[in-house]
């Protein structure tokens, strides 16, 4: 099954090949690579499909100095650095100037097509810091004139708790963001909550907070874990029916792919869709090509802006391949879920 | 490859009668090969939902006794949700790889002890009538109740209906190989007039299954060491791991013991929890060992469905599972299964299933870290006991049989908390009458006395 041809974005990927390899303009990162890559990105890319030729660099984003990421034509532009949630081992890092607002003007504009006010007070129950999320929730809040509120969440910690399996301590912290929450709901008018599907679920459990919520919110975004389709009816059907759910797949190096609208004839609640300019997901087989519509596939990243270029990412997630709809180029991702390789659990004991 | 797969069954949650479709769904394998059914599972919030609604509608009244000889009766001869008796039988069979003779047993077993609620609640309960208008109430220690089973046997499932009995509202997590057993329980349950609203059937994820545990007021855990781990130290929660059964043999190894002994490891194809792991004697070890091999290398290697068949069968999965862990432990132990001409531990069936061979195993001495271990088939590990090793090797068995005169040993054993339940003589581990408990008093887990005194 091929990519889709888009001659669009060819002449983009051309362009900045020129731009990220040139010497005055390209980063330090990419230019050091130049040698060891055996082609020439000017001359021998001449679109979409040859960015496979590229090796997958992400894991070097763990150690190289942020600094060297930032393209030499930008070298006048303030940079800040945010972090991958670190879920393997050292976090992976990236470089941002102005991509980011841009990507959140498109993606709020998206948001407000499934039903997330356009104005109003925003609560972000997820993590700030490193973490780029908590940077796009409050850009996101801005854009519409609402306030930002949020609580400091460290998701490493919980993490780490739950890889040593500190689960009452991890439950423990969870029900302290909670109170938080509650508190801020308790007083303050608020229009969109922004949280992940665990933290969701745990506001569900807890009949105050959930009354906060349900009678209050307007619409409710999910982002940074997957979530099960059942999940998903359960929040639109029985605990959420009159707020917009809407999902968020996203991660520091991709940048954010919103829930596109729903059509007639979808097969799935939630279609993820990427920032058509400079983002493509492929969903690929075990060999690197692209699955079927309606295949599962673990997911490449594409990702050329003029800030960072990142190609022939391989990501830890897997997605249903859904086909692009009129007007789109790029297709849609549907049931993303963590790739894991079978875990057969071995059957230690007899039991009872 | 002789049997043809008939379409596979589809089953799904159900909360307070009602059936809830869930999008996740999980496949549940056959012994035979593919897939047997088509299970819904949910998720964390249908828990929840599910856990709000039953909560809402606990009063902690207990519903009629009559309901529960009915179910038993339904349970044992009605169709069910469309599941004859005989339908019900061939899916556990197929989906546990328990024989046909013991999913029989166990239907027998199971609707006795529903039959026989009455008699174990007086049976564990002490007098509570003090004259004078002095009474002791046994009342419910809370309103809900989760119970996290496992697939090993079907009779298990008396705990959470036994929970029903006393006025709980239940929700159950069936094991992941045994839903059968828990959705006919409860479809017989509401058949015979139990409230729809007192329970919910849910399939889910282990997580899930903890989230239940540490939300009910009372609840009850069903698995291996890593299943039931975190759960130790928690009041609220029953928690039945691994058994860890043991004998001690202090006699000599004549063929009646020899026989008890094989028969105390293999009933049920070794299932149960109460099945036979250890033998501890004071006599040869190696001779206690061949000859308890030999015994066991005589049952047959049959399917499952056959009417003589005893033991355990398993999916190709399981199987090589098995036999990785096995050969681990036969490398490094005495073989005696091998000797008596039984050196597979796994063989392919013609049916598609696979079947675990008994395995003896002796070890040199009482302390040796395999002595306890279990595994879901006739598995034993025989190890020599001296006087000076005490009541030490016979510690942590859920029951211990002794085959010995030694009543100082007997009374240490009996005074050991670390042992459930003691058996003297050539009695198999599981023999028990109403008012003798399985492990502690069960029905006092349920129940707690509340006074209550009048006056006119």
């Amino acid at each position: 099954m091929s990519l889709i041809d888009d001659p669009e974005f060819d002449s983009h990927v051309v362009k900045l090949m020129a731009w990220h390899f040139g010497a005055e303009t390209g980063s330090p990162f990419w230019l050091g690579k130049l040698a060891g890559l055996g082609f020439d990105p000017v001359t021998d890319v001449r679109g979409l499909a040859d960015l496979t030729r590229f090796p997958d660099v992400s894991a070097e984003l763990r150690s190289v100095p942020a600094q060297d990421l930032i393209p030499r034509g930008l070298s006048d532009r303030p940079f800040r650095v945010y972090d991958s949630g670190g879920t393997t081992g050292s976090p992976k890092r990236i470089v941002d100037s102005g991509y980011r607002s841009l990507v959140t003007e498109w993606a709020r504009e998206r948001l407000i097509a499934n039903g997330v006010p356009a104005d109003g007070n925003w609560l972000h129950l997820g993590p700030g810091g490193p973490h780029v999320i908590g940077f796009d929730t409050a850009r996101y809040a801005a854009l519409g004139g609402g306030v930002f509120y949020t609580v400091d969440l460290d998701p490493r910690w919980v993490k780490r708790l739950l890889s040593q399996g500190r689960g009452e301590e991890s439950e423990a912290y969870v029900q302290h963001l909670l109170d938080q929450a509650e508190t801020i709901l308790e007083s303050q008018e608020i229009a969109v909550l922004n949280t992940t599907p665990p933290l969701l679920e745990a506001i569900c459990a807890r009949p105050r907070l959930y009354e906060l919520v349900r009678s209050g919110v307007r619409a409710i975004i999910w982002a940074g874990t997957s979530i099960s389709r059942e999940t998903l009816t359960q929040l639109d059907d029985v605990f959420f029916p009159a707020a917009s759910v809407v999902g968020v797949y996203g991660n520091s190096l991709m940048g954010v792919a919103p829930q596109r609208s729903g059509r007639p004839g979808d097969a799935h609640r939630c279609v993820f869709e990427p920032y058509p300019e400079t983002t493509r997901l492929h969903l690929v087989d075990e060999d690197g090509t692209p699955v079927a519509y309606g295949e599962r596939g673990r997911v490449r990243l594409h990702l050329v802006s003029e800030e960072m270029f990142l190609p022939n990412v391989l990501e830890r997630d897997t997605a249903i391949r859904v086909e692009p709809g009129e007007g789109s180029t790029v297709d849609g991702l549907a049931d993303v879920q963590t790739y894991r390789s079978l875990d057969d659990v071995a059957i230690i004991e007899g039991v009872y | 490859m002789s049997t043809v797969a008939p379409p596979a069954v589809v089953l799904d949650p159900r909360v307070r009668g009602r059936l809830v479709a869930s999008s996740d769904r999980t496949r549940l394998p056959s012994v035979l090969g593919g897939d047997l059914a088509d299970v819904g599972t949910a998720p964390r919030l249908l828990a929840v939902a599910a856990l709000n609604e039953i909560r809402a509608h606990a009063d902690g009244r207990p519903p009629a006794s009559e309901v529960f000889t009915e179910a038993a009766r339904l349970f044992a001869t009605a169709t069910l949700d469309g599941e004859t008796p005989r339908e019900y039988a061939r899916r556990v069979c197929h989906a546990t790889g328990l024989t046909a003779t013991a999913v029989e047993q166990a239907v027998t077993d199971l609707t006795g002890e529903l039959r026989a609620l009455p008699a174990t609640t007086a049976a564990e309960l002490p007098a509570t009538g003090f004259g004078d208008g002095f009474d002791t109430r046994w009342v419910p220690r809370g309103r809900t109740f989760a119970a996290v089973m496992a697939s090993n046997h079907p009779v298990p499932n008396i705990s959470w209906a036994q929970a029903l009995f006393h006025g709980y509202s239940v929700l159950v997590k069936p094991g992941s190989r045994d839903p059968f057993t828990p959705a006919r329980l409860l479809a017989a349950l509401t058949a015979a007039g139990l409230p729809p609203d007192r329970a919910a059937f849910l399939p889910c994820s282990r997580e899930v299954g903890a989230y239940l545990l540490r939300e009910a007021d009372r609840g009850i855990v069903y698995g291996g060491d890593s299943a039931v781990a975190t759960w130790h130290q928690r009041e609220s929660v029953a928690v039945r791991g691994p058994g860890r059964t043991k004998a001690f043999l202090d006699r000599a190894p004549d063929d009646a013991v020899i026989d008890h002994l094989a028969l105390s490891a293999s009933f049920d194809g070794g299932t149960r929890c109460t099945n036979l792991s250890a033998v501890l004697t004071t006599g040869p070890v190696e001779e206690v060992a061949d000859r308890l091999a030999e015994r066991l290398a005589r049952l047959p290697s049959l399917p499952a469905t056959d009417e003589a068949a005893t033991l355990l069968v398993v999916n190709r999965a399981r199987a090589d599972g098995l036999r990785e862990q096995v050969a681990a432990l036969r490398a490094s132990l005495t073989d005696h299964s091998a000797r008596a001409g039984d050196p597979e531990t796994v063989v392919e069936l013609p049916d598609g299933s696979f079947l675990p061979r008994p395995v003896v195993l002796s070890a040199d001495r009482a302390d040796h870290p395999a002595v306890g271990t279990e595994l879901p088939f006739p598995f034993v590990v025989v190890a020599p006991w001296a006087e000076a090793d005490g009541v030490e090797p016979l510690r942590d068995s859920l029951v211990l049989n002794l085959l010995t005169d030694r009543e100082e040993l007997v009374e240490a054993a009996v005074r050991e908390p670390s042992v459930r339940k003691v058996t003297r003589g050539p009695v198999l581990p599981w023999t028990a009458t109403p008012g003798i408990p399985h492990d502690d008093n069960y029905t006092q887990f349920l129940l707690e006395p509340k006074g209550v005194v009048a006056r006119r």
